[in-house]
């Protein structure tokens, strides 16, 4: 009788996302510092720093708008990292196994988790979203924009989430995959992170930071955030977030495929 | 897609050039309860990983059902029941969801995967705990809803890797009773790993015994009984000095010669022709055995001489 059933890639995923959404929620330790971390970005550095936002430099902007990708961006790395965090637990308890064993597709093993990290990484930037209009957020490109920021940042969380899953699935080990993360917090530091890139002094943060594809993130949500629709900071952006994505979703394919005919 | 088992010089060398498997080859009917015994080390697990597509072989032809491994796991996957000997749960969720999950994944509607869990936390006698996360389950609840976990699809073929080392005797016989229903009722075949000699001669029909990658003797446990042709004569004293120094006066005088502290045993061809020289040797040194048996080989000795036989021929 159990040759007559028929597997769905359909149903895989949608059970692989709930399923980890589940553990997401039963979790909250995962998720909550690293939303207060980003929170806290922000009221201290709206806070402590806004001052500097009189400079000519800044032409006039509200210091909020032009921190507050930090925060969104820093509260994606923790959300879509999670994805590779949930694979590693899977590994070490044996339980990666039991579904290897299933029918199942086995890009939806590994699509679930992601999908789920991409929904937590949505209501987090949201929630940061809606804290930043209180304290005083105004939106130049207007609700159009905030959609731009949204899909901006879920292009991000996805590179991050390919990378963190490529590197769980190769390392199966918890403290490599959470030391692969912290790779990307030189690359939210080196760059124009709290000051315009004509304020940078020291030469070579002027020059890591126009390595620096994060830079192209930032300036593409305060083009929205402060001057309006401006086209050629969105499509640097995007085009980065497009690359970036293609370079991680490519590595975390390979390893899967990898890790899922052991030889 | 049978029943049907059919390995054919499986060799599995893993990096660093250990040979974990060295040419196996066996046969297991459709209904049949087929045991690998062996100790730690054997090549067990690595065959059971091979055998349910999760490893690939270094050469060797694999079919499971008349289905090539190889070429079509996926049509393997559906068919088969595997419980590895390391339990794969995930302790977040309750035992109720991952029964579930794993019938959704399985092709079942939600409405079937309800029932499904239903009858099979019963089954497995998990009914207090279904709603509980397993990560607060014991190793025993763990073994059992493992167990579950490996039959929610009827599977026609189950492979079940050392499952009840470490268990406590009333979880080994709540499992050695569900998997004796499934074979004997449900025609379920079984390819079972252990190294439990007593396992192996309870449940099986046949049994092939495993030592470093090669299967060095196979049957029932009568046939390796029976091929061994040797009786074991079976002598206990008071003292372990006493047996210390019977072991040395009688070597020479059997095939082979045993001894665990105040225990001798003697293999030989024949027991009984033996016995009288046997007696007269201990009188001669004023040795008195508290007990003497002669017996049929239990499934002990023959796994412990076919694995001096190999390590001699090593
Ligand atoms: N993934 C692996 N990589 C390298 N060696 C392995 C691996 N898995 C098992 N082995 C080795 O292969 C041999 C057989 O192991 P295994 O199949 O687990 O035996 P058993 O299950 O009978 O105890 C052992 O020497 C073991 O160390
Ligand atoms: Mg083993």
């Amino acid at each position: 009788m159990s040759e007559q059933r028929k597997g769905s890639f359909l149903v895989d995923t949608l059970v692989f996302t709930k399923r980890s959404i589940i553990t997401i929620i039963r979790n909250p330790l995962i998720f909550i510092p690293n939303l207060i971390i980003s929170l806290f970005f922000l009221f201290v550095y709206e806070g402590g720093l806004s001052g500097i936002s009189e400079l000519p430099a800044f032409e006039g902007a509200n210091y909020l708008a032009f921190i507050l990708p930090v925060s969104i961006v820093s509260a994606a790395i923790g959300g879509a990292g999670g994805a590779g965090q949930a694979l590693v637990k899977d590994l070490e308890n044996g339980y990666f196994s039991r579904l290897l064993l299933t029918p199942s597709s086995r890009l939806a093993i590994v699509l679930g988790p992601i999908i789920a990290g991409m929904l937590q990484l949505l209501i987090q930037t949201v929630l940061i979203l809606v804290v930043a209009y209180f304290l005083g957020l105004e939106v130049a490109a207007g609700f159009g924009g905030v959609i731009v920021v949204l899909l901006l940042t879920l292009g991000w969380g996805l590179a991050f989430a390919g990378y963190s899953v490529g590197v769980a699935l190769r390392t199966k080990n918890a403290q490599s995959a959470q030391a692969g993360t912290f790779v990307f917090f030189p690359l939210i530091f080196l760059s124009t992170t709290f000051v315009p890139y004509e304020l940078i002094e020291a030469g070579w943060l002027k020059v890591a930071a126009t390595i620096n594809p994060t830079t192209y993130l930032f300036e593409a949500m305060r083009s929205v955030f402060i001057d309006g629709w401006e086209a050629w900071p969105l499509v640097r952006g995007f085009l980065v977030i497009a690359l970036l994505c293609a370079i991680t979703i490519s590595f975390s394919a390979i390893s899967a495929s990898k890790a899922v005919s052991a030889d | 897609m049978d029943g049907s088992i059919s390995v054919h010089e499986l060799v599995k060398t893993y990096k660093g050039d250990v040979k974990a498997v060295q040419g196996v080859s066996f046969e297991v009917g459709e209904g049949e309860f087929f045991a690998f015994l062996g100790p730690n080390g054997a090549g067990k697990s690595t065959t059971v990983q091979i055998l349910t597509t999760l490893v690939k072989p270094t050469t060797g032809t694999i079919r499971i059902g008349g289905v090539d491994v190889g070429k079509e796991p996926e049509r393997v996957r559906w068919n088969i029941g595997v419980a590895l000997q390391e339990t794969g749960i995930d302790p977040v969720l309750t035992g109720r969801e991952l029964i579930e999950m794993q019938a959704r994944l399985f092709g079942f509607s939600k409405k079937e995967a309800k029932t499904r869990a239903d009858e099979l936390l019963t089954l497995v006698d998990l009914n207090d705990a279904a709603d509980r996360p397993c990560g607060k389950y014991s190793g025993g609840m763990r073994r059992r809803l493992d167990l579950a976990l490996t039959l929610v699809h009827k599977p026609k073929i189950l492979f079940l890797d050392e499952p009840t080392t470490g268990l406590d005797p009333s979880n080994r016989q709540a499992i050695w009773k569900e998997i004796k229903r499934l074979n004997r009722e449900e025609g379920t075949t079984i390819f079972l790993t252990t190294q439990y000699l007593e396992e192996a001669d309870q449940l099986a029909d046949r049994i092939s015994i495993i030592n470093q990658g090669k299967i060095v003797a196979s049957g029932s446990a009568e046939e390796l009984k029976r091929t061994l042709g040797f009786d074991a004569i079976q002598l206990v004293f008071e003292l372990d000095e006493e047996a210390e120094r019977a072991s040395q006066i009688l070597t020479g005088l059997g095939e082979n010669i045993e001894r665990s502290k105040d225990e001798v045993t003697l293999y030989t061809e024949n027991g009984t022709q033996l016995l009288s020289e046997l007696v007269r040797k201990l009188d001669e040194n004023n040795l008195s055995p508290k007990t003497l048996n002669v017996k049929p080989p239990s499934l002990d000795d023959v796994f412990i001489n076919v694995t001096n036989e190999q390590k001699e021929r090593a």
